[in-house]
Formats: structure tokens, C-alpha cells, sequence
């Protein structure tokens, strides 16, 4: 009842309304259509409201929130939302109405303001759909205007399109698209003369249109290239849109200077393989800005088509800042790329991946970490190939000179000693160069390569051992590349080519080369480790060595060397050995005698030239020279011993009482100088020599020894050997050891001819005596044979005078008389007095030589003057502080004998005086 | 009686108001039309549903008042 009641009031009430709302009062009206129309108009508002008798939900506060809303959007001022305010205020202060926000509803429904209203709404959306509107607005989009019309106003499927199309459907609905067109034209108007204004601005839509390619770098009418390194903007945008176009500007610009760096040819191959990692990550921009492309122009047609898809509306909003956003990743790759291709403009090969692997390595930014490992494993490459070709075969494929082992310039080799050829292929051929070496590598590294590299060439080339190489490159021949050999498992596969390439060439030295016998071979030969043949050697040669140089034939000394080879132990040795060995003659000079000229030669052929150098060789031979000398002297005396001992027993026994005691001196200095040069001897060949060979042979024989080291050890043991033995050549210390020695040599051969001399005087002396004693016999016997006696008294006299000349040649002392008496006594006191000389001679020099020993910082050497001074014979005077004297002391005796000593000296012993002129160390 | 002329009173005021906000928000009703709504909505009207049939109404009519007006001097001159 209550309800009935009410629906018919509601019914009254309606009625009345749409009375009062429709404009003539159909009681008025004849017109049957319109009355119709007029009918049917009021029908349909009743359906519309019983239709709609279902709940809204019931919402307080939401109707007066719409409204405050709705009166500040559509009002410039507040002033009518605070006036709302306060009547809303009011009215919820009177208990009257029940409905009160429901009638704010209706109210607001009515409300002139054509805003879809479908519920409460975010602030936010409101307000970016405002913005957007507003956007919109300049832009001149009044499509947007119909869409937003037509979202709420009819349901979905009665939906037109902006078209004004034929109307499908009833007179009605075409009157409602009428209507819409009408609004249509109502409310665009307004914003068209903006569009006028603007049409000279390129829009937002087209600078998106134009972005893929600017971005690829071309030119397009608003974003023009005029240099690539310059992008002119169009002057009319707003400063917001020219300040996102700048950022944008940046890529673009980027990638334009990175495909000029891509697109040039020239660079080695590690500048290649950079260009191609780059021209990938440009390829992989290229795909971004493709993307990028797809998505503008989806939001570009559905913009166009107008779909009413709301969030195609959103997504629409492809604008420029989104586009700055999605490439900010791309350009801080181009700029790193930018900056790689700058630095690596003045570096090459092995720089650049430093500078790529500094950046991996050291730099804090895992995004710029990421990136280089990158283009490492690409840049690594031919510098991996390079490698691996050095290491596995030996050779340098290196057509830009980028790699850490460059071949040396021939140019540059024009001064080279010609002496120093054979070693210059291993040393000189390949150089390291340590700039070149990559970050990647240690130092360590880096020379073990060299080392394997070197030595496979060496191999290869020189030893004539390629097939093994072959064999080798192939059997371990792995491709390394950054990525799957961790350093690790490079540094693994490198010390193990290391060890075997190092061994194989050890184990070539010595068994296909035989590197340590001839090592052997040098010691024992040249310098005087085989005693037995040096021996017989000396002894051969001594006769023919005595007479001057250019009398020697070569032949002659060679016969003389195969005697000397074939009767000692020498001839068991090795013939590849004994083959090498040679007889030379040197430096002839004009006086000189065989002894100086005549050397000894082993010829060493490649490749032990790279251990055993030219320099070397000399050094052996000087050696030699210096030996030889020593022995020549000892032999000398050794023979002159021999004599004296021999002698006394028999022909020396008789005079004794007048030569007594010049022979006890004789005989005594001999032995002194025999036992200096035997403690000479024993001192080089023992304390140097083979402590130096023990020392090499522990250096070489290491399981490890490289070629290097054997030629360091070989130069280490040669250098030992020349200082230790006293024969490092000072030629211009007038007291070094060596000239020392030389003076001291000499002395010693002129004593020996003293002796000599002695000896054939004595034996001249022996005869006479027997002699006059045969003849005191025969005239006892035959009694006074006068005539016999001239005879035989002359031909004694003859023979006499024979000997004395014989004597006279060998001493070349002024000729003596044939007068006995006189004769003998000058000439035995000329004897005496040279030996008294020499004696004293030798003995200064023995004291100055030992007291430079013993003042050695060496201990061998005070050793060696401890055992040449065992029984405290000599007195080490300073000779130095003995000039001193003698200088100062002009009427000294002994200066006097000094002085007059090299002048005794000289005319006796031509060959001592000449030797030491033509000394040249 | 007091209450009901408070009552009175308080329902004019209350119109009052509402013809305020009415105006505020431009909704085109005078006193009487919206003295009709609020009865209506009073009495259980769906307030979105009438107004889709008044704003309806507003349309109809305005879209054929040409056609209207062809009428109405008629049916003056047939009075």
C-alpha cells in the first residue's frame, strides 16, 4: 500500500516534470507526430527511471567530494567551492532531508560540464588526463574531445565513429549523432585556430617519427646533421623539448662517429677486431632503435585509428622523455665505446687491450665491466692467434707489428760487427718489447713466451730440427681465447710448452750437437787440460818454433799437431773433435819468432756458436797464448834441468872447483823457476780452470737450464777464468799481472840461455881440460913432440876457436880472442855477471809479483802467492814504494843496475825483447 | 504548530540551499523542478536515472526546437 502509494506519487511528480521540462504543453498541440514524438519522449524518460531503480551504492562524502572537484576544475577561483562548502555544511546540518547526497548527485549529473563522470577516480589519473588533455589541446587533436564524449555517455555498442556516417540505425540515433556532431562543432572550434598557430612547429608525433633516424645517425627536416659532429634543432620548440632533444642528440651524434671509426680500414689486426666488436654492439643499437621505431609507430597508428582502448591511450604517450629513458642504457654504451675508440687512436696491438682490460678490471661500474669483457673476447683475438702461433710453431705472424715480440729492423744492423753474426740470430733476431705487453699477461709471462717462441725458431731454423717442431705444434696446438682459457689454465699451458720446448732444445745441444763435449774438447785442448798431448806438442814444435815466424810452414805445424794427436791419448778422442782441431799462424810481425804466431784453433760450427761466441773463441785463444807460454818456458827450463842434472853426473863433475859455485846458483834459481811455474801451472789449471768448468757443468747439466742460461753460464765460467788466472789483459798498468808475468817469462828464458851458455862452458871448460889432460899424457908419453903440439894445440885452438864462435853466435856477445887465458876469464866473468843480473832481476820481480798477489781481494790468488812463497823465501817488497826509492836515490846502486838492466837484457835475448813489443794481449 | 512551521522552515531553508548549490553547479532547474526531484528522490527515484532522463529531455528538445517552433506558431495561429 505504502508503496503503491509512493510509486504513484512518484508518477505524479514525473509527470509533472517532464511537463515543466518540455517546451510547449501538448494539450496545446495537434500536430499527431509531434504529439507522438512528444509521447514517446516522456515514455521513454519514465522507462529510463524505473530502468534505473537499482542502488548506487551509497557514498556520503563522495557526491560532495565530485562537486568541490568539479567547481575548482571547471572555476578559475575557489571562490565557488568554498561558497559550496559552506552551503554543504549547512545543509548536513539540517535534519530534513534523508537522501542528501543523492540530490547532490542528481545535482551534479546535471550540471552543464561535459566530463565523463564513471565513478570515483584517482587524483593522479585525473590530473594526467587533464595534462594530457591539455597536450592534446595545443596539439590540436580534437578527436580526443569525441572519445572522451562518447565513453560514457552511450553504451559500447551504440558507439559512433567521428565520421558523421549515414544513420543505421533509428531517427533517434541519428538525431543523436546529429547531436554529437552538433557538440562536435561546438567544441572544436575553439581549439582549430590553435592548430593554426602551431602547424609551424614540428609536432611532438613528428619528432618521434623522425627519432629512429636520427638515431641512426641521418639527417631528417627536424633534427638536421650538418657535420657529424653537430645537430642543428629547430628554433621554434619550447625549451622543454629542445632540453629532451638535446639529451637524445647524444646517440645519435655517438653512433654517427662510432660507424665513421667502424667504416675505416686501416690498423692492424687488433684495431679490426675492435672495429668489429664495436660495429656489434652498434648492430645490437641498431636493434634497439628498431624497437624503439615499432613502438612510436604503434602509438602512432593507434593514435590514428582511435581505438578506445584506454590504455592504448596511456601507452600513446610514446613521448620523447620515455625515449630519452629507454636509450639511456644505449648511450652510456656508446660513450664508453666513443671513449675506447679516442684512446686506442694512438695505441696499438697490445696497448689497446691493456686500456680494454684496465677498463674491465679496474673500474668500479659493473655495467662498464660487463660491456668491456665484451669487446675483450672479441679484441683478444688475433692477439691470441698471434700467440698461439708463437708459442706452438715458432713463428711471428705479426703483419702490423702488434705483437709484445717484434723481429728486429735489419736497417738497423748495418754497423754490426761481422764477429757477431752467429750470436745474433738467437739474441738480436727477436726483440721484447715492453710496451706492447698486454695487461692480460704478466711480465713473467710475457718473457717465458718470448723464451718459447725463440727457442722454436732457433729449432726450427738453426738446428735444423723442424720436424719435431711440426710434430709438436700439431700434437699441442690448442686455440686459446680469453674466455675459455681462465688465466689459469693459460699460465698452465704455457709453462708446459715452456718445459718441453726448453728441454728439447737442451737435449738438442747436446746430443745432436754435441754442445758440452766440445765445451770439453775447448778445455782440454786450448787450454792445456791434455797434458800428454800438449807435451808432445810442445815438444815437436819447440825446435821449429825457436826459428823467426815467416820461416814456419804451415804444413809443417799441422804434421807436427797430427804427431802430436796420434801419439797421445788424444787419438781416442772423439774424431769429431779431433777434427776441429787446427794449427794457425797469427799476426806475423817482422821479427817475431814461431812461438808468438802459433796458436791452436777449434772451429765451432752453428749452432753451438750461440753458446761458444766469437768473443769467446778469442777469449779461449788468448787464454791459450798465455798457456803456452808458460809451458813453452817450463819445457825450456824442464830440458835445461835435465841437462844440468844429467851433467853432473858426469861432465860437470870435474870443474867443479872452479864452477861450483856459479852452478849451485844456477842450479838454485832454475828450481826456483821451475817451481814458480809449476805452482803457476797447477793454480790455473786446478784452482781455475776446474773449479770454473765444475761450476758450468753443475750450471748446464740443471734439468731446467734454458739456452739462455747455458750461454750466460758458458760467458759467467770464460770471465772466471780470465780474471782468476791472472790474465786479465791491463796492457796499459805497466804493473798488471799479465805484463808481470810476461817480464817475468822472459827473464826466465834468458836465464835459461845464461844457463845454456853456462853449460857450454863448462862442457867447453871439461873438454880443455881433458884435452890438456890427454895431452899432458901424450907428451909424457911421447916426450917432447914440439911439432905435434902446435898441430894439436892448434887444432885444438881450432876447434877452440869453432866452439867460442859457436858460442859467440848462440850469445851474440862480442867476439872473443882465441886466447885461452884471456878469453876464459872474460868470458865466464861476463857469464857471471849477466847471471848475477837476472838473478837479481827475477828476483825484484818475484817480490813486487807476489806482493801483489797477496794484496788480491781474491782468495785463490793469496793462495797461489802463500804456495809460491812456502817457505818465506822472498820478502813481498811494494814495488811501487821501490820506484820511490830508486827515484829518489839517483847514484843508488841497484837504480843503476835497474837502468843498465834492460839494457843487458835487451841485446842478449832478441826474441824476449821483440816478444814483448809484439804482445798485444 | 511550532514543529511544523519549523518543519516548514527547515524545508524551505533546505531548498534554499539546494537552489544555491543548484546554481553553483549550473544545473538549469528552477525552485519548482527541483522541489519535484527532491520528492522524488525522497521517495526512492534513482537519482542517476533521473537525470539521464532529464538531460534526455533537454536533448530532445533542443535538437528539434526548430522543428518545434514550425509547430507552435501553428498552434498559435490555430488558437
Amino acid at each position: 500500500m505504502g508503496d503503491q502509494h509512493r510509486v504513484s506519487r512518484i508518477d505524479a511528480a514525473l509527470s509533472q516534470l517532464f511537463d515543466s521540462l518540455l517546451p510547449a504543453d501538448p494539450a496545446t498541440i495537434n500536430d499527431p507526430t509531434v504529439l507522438r514524438w512528444l509521447d514517446k519522449l516522456v515514455h521513454n524518460a519514465r522507462d529510463s527511471v524505473h530502468a534505473g531503480q537499482e542502488d548506487v551504492p551509497a557514498e556520503v562524502n563522495s557526491a560532495q567530494d565530485l562537486i568541490r572537484r568539479k567547481l575548482l576544475r571547471e572555476n578559475a577561483s575557489p571562490e565557488k567551492a568554498a561558497r559550496f562548502s559552506n552551503l554543504y555544511s549547512r545543509l548536513l546540518s539540517m535534519p530534513v532531508l534523508n537522501q542528501k547526497w543523492r540530490i547532490l548527485y542528481l545535482l551534479h549529473s546535471l550540471s552543464e560540464n561535459q566530463f565523463p563522470v564513471n565513478g570515483p577516480r584517482s587524483p593522479l589519473a585525473e590530473i594526467e588526463q587533464q595534462k594530457l588533455s591539455k597536450q592534446k589541446v595545443q596539439q590540436g587533436y580534437p578527436r580526443y574531445y569525441e572519445k572522451a564524449d562518447s565513453d560514457h555517455e552511450e553504451p559500447p555498442d551504440r558507439r559512433t565513429s567521428v565520421e558523421p556516417r549515414a544513420a543505421v540505425t533509428s531517427p533517434k540515433k541519428a538525431g543523436l549523432a546529429s547531436t554529437h556532431e552538433v557538440r562536435h562543432d561546438v567544441t572544436n572550434s575553439p581549439p582549430k585556430p590553435q592548430i593554426a598557430e602551431t602547424a609551424a612547429v614540428p609536432s611532438e608525433l613528428d619528432l618521434l617519427r623522425d627519432l629512429p633516424f636520427s638515431m641512426q645517425g641521418l639527417s631528417s627536416k627536424s633534427y638536421q646533421f650538418v657535420s657529424p659532429t653537430i645537430v642543428k634543432l629547430p628554433s621554434s620548440l619550447p625549451i622543454p623539448i629542445i632540453s629532451l632533444l638535446h639529451t637524445l642528440a647524444e646517440p645519435c651524434l655517438l653512433y654517427k662517429t662510432l660507424t665513421v671509426f667502424v667504416d675505416a680500414q686501416d690498423g692492424g689486426l687488433v684495431n679490426q677486431s675492435l672495429r668489429a666488436a664495436i660495429s656489434g654492439e652498434l648492430r645490437s643499437y641498431l636493434g634497439l632503435v628498431a624497437t624503439l621505431e615499432g613502438e612510436i609507430r604503434r602509438a602512432l597508428t593507434a593514435i590514428e585509428k582511435g581505438e578506445d582502448d584506454k590504455k592504448s591511450v596511456r601507452a600513446a604517450g610514446v613521448t620523447l622523455k620515455r625515449c630519452v629513458i629507454w636509450t639511456r642504457d644505449a648511450t652510456m654504451g656508446l660513450r664508453l665505446m666513443a671513449l675506447i675508440v679516442e684512446d686506442s687512436q694512438r695505441k696499438r696491438g697490445g696497448q689497446i687491450i691493456s686500456l680494454i682490460h684496465g677498463l674491465l678490471a679496474s673500474h668500479g661500474d659493473p655495467f662498464v665491466a660487463g660491456f668491456a669483457e665484451r669487446l675483450l673476447a672479441h679484441v683478444a683475438r688475433p692477439f691470441y692467434d698471434i700467440l698461439r702461433h708463437w708459442i706452438y710453431d715458432g713463428e711471428l705472424v705479426d703483419p702490423f707489428n702488434e705483437f709484445f715480440v717484434v723481429e728486429a729492423d735489419p736497417m738497423l744492423k748495418a754497423d754490426v760487427d761481422p764477429r757477431r753474426v752467429a750470436m745474433s740470430v738467437w739474441e738480436d733476431k727477436y726483440k721484447l718489447e715492453a710496451e706492447l705487453v698486454p695487461s692480460i699477461m704478466s711480465d713473467d709471462f710475457a718473457k717465458k713466451v718470448f723464451l718459447i717462441g725463440k727457442s722454436l725458431n732457433f729449432i726450427r731454423n738453426n738446428c735444423g730440427d723442424s720436424d719435431w717442431v711440426i710434430h709438436y705444434s700439431q700434437a699441442n696446438s690448442k686455440s686459446l681465447d680469453y674466455e675459455s682459457t681462465s688465466h689459469v689454465n693459460l699460465s698452465a699451458s704455457i709453462d708446459a710448452a715452456y718445459q718441453t720446448t726448453m728441454a728439447r732444445l737442451t737435449h738438442l745441444m747436446s746430443n745432436k750437437f754435441f754442445l758440452f763435449t766440445h765445451m770439453q774438447a775447448l778445455k782440454r785442448y786450448l787450454l792445456l787440460g791434455q797434458g800428454d798431448f800438449i807435451d808432445l806438442l810442445v815438444e815437436s814444435l819447440a825446435p821449429n818454433l825457436d826459428r823467426p815466424a815467416h820461416s814456419q810452414y804451415r804444413h809443417n805445424l799441422t804434421a807436427q799437431l797430427e804427431h802430436a794427436v796420434r801419439h797421445s791419448n788424444a787419438q781416442y778422442d772423439d774424431p769429431e773433435v779431433v777434427r776441429r782441431l787446427d794449427a794457425r799462424m797469427i799476426e806475423l810481425n817482422r821479427n817475431d819468432t814461431g812461438w808468438d804466431c802459433f796458436t791452436l784453433e777449434y772451429k765451432i760450427s752453428p749452432p753451438c756458436d750461440v753458446v761458444i761466441t766469437q768473443w769467446a773463441n778469442t777469449q779461449y785463444l788468448k787464454i791459450f797464448n798465455v798457456m803456452l807460454r808458460v809451458k813453452r818456458v817450463e819445457y825450456s827450463l824442464n830440458t835445461t834441468w835435465r841437462k844440468c842434472m844429467t851433467g853432473a853426473r858426469g861432465v860437470l863433475s870435474d870443474i867443479d872447483e872452479k864452477l861450483q859455485g856459479d852452478w849451485k846458483n844456477a842450479r838454485c834459481l832454475v828450481a826456483e823457476m821451475v817451481h814458480f811455474v809449476n805452482q803457476l801451472q797447477y793454480y790455473i789449471l786446478f784452482e781455475v780452470v776446474e773449479s770454473a768448468w765444475a761450476t758450468l757443468q753443475k750450471t748446464i747439466t740443471r734439468s731446467d737450464a734454458t739456452l739462455d742460461d747455458l750461454i750466460e753460464a758458458h760467458t759467467k765460467y770464460i770471465n772466471t777464468i780470465v780474471q782468476k788466472g791472472l790474465l786479465a789483459s791491463t796492457a796499459e798498468r805497466e804493473d798488471g799481472f799479465l805484463v808481470q808475468l810476461h817480464n817475468m817469462l822472459k827473464c826466465m828464458l834468458n836465464y835459461r840461455e845464461v844457463v845454456e851458455s853456462l853449460y857450454s862452458f863448462s862442457v867447453a871448460e871439461y873438454t880443455k881440460r881433458q884435452q890438456s889432460a890427454t895431452r899432458t899424457e901424450k907428451r909424457t908419453a911421447a916426450g917432447t913432440s914440439r911439432a905435434s903440439t902446435p898441430v894439436v894445440a892448434g887444432a885444438r885452438g881450432d876447434r877452440w876457436s869453432a866452439m867460442s864462435d859457436e858460442l859467440a853466435k848462440d850469445t851474440g856477445s862480442p867476439q872473443l880472442l882465441p886466447s885461452h887465458a884471456g878469453h876464459d876469464s872474460t868470458l865466464l866473468t861476463g857469464l857471471r855477471k849477466r847471471m848475477s843480473d837476472l838473478s837479481n832481476d827475477y828476483h825484484t820481480r818475484i817480490n813486487a809479483f807476489l806482493y801483489d798477489l797477496a794484496h788480491q781481494p781474491d782468495v785463490d790468488l793469496r793462495f797461489l802467492g802463500v804456495v809460491m812463497n812456502f817457505n818465506e823465501a822472498y820478502k813481498p817488497v811494494n814495488p811501487r814504494r821501490q820506484k820511490r826509492k830508486e827515484k829518489g836515490k839517483s847514484s843508488d846502486v841497484q837504480s843503476q843496475a835497474g837502468v843498465s838492466r834492460p839494457a843487458s837484457v835487451v841485446p842478449t835475448s832478441d826474441a824476449g825483447g821483440r816478444g814483448e813489443g809484439s804482445k798485444a794481449g | 504548530m511550532p514543529s511544523k512551521e519549523s518543519k516548514r522552515e527547515k524545508a524551505k531553508e533546505v531548498v534554499d540551499i539546494l537552489e544555491e548549490i543548484s546554481i553553483l553547479l549550473d544545473t538549469d532547474l528552477d525552485r519548482a523542478q527541483l522541489s519535484l526531484c527532491v520528492s522524488l528522490i525522497e521517495n526512492g527515484v534513482n537519482p542517476e536515472a533521473l537525470a539521464n532522463a532529464i538531460k534526455g529531455l533537454r536533448r530532445e528538445v533542443k535538437s528539434n526546437e526548430k522543428a518545434l517552433q514550425d509547430i507552435r506558431p501553428e498552434s498559435s495561429m490555430s488558437d
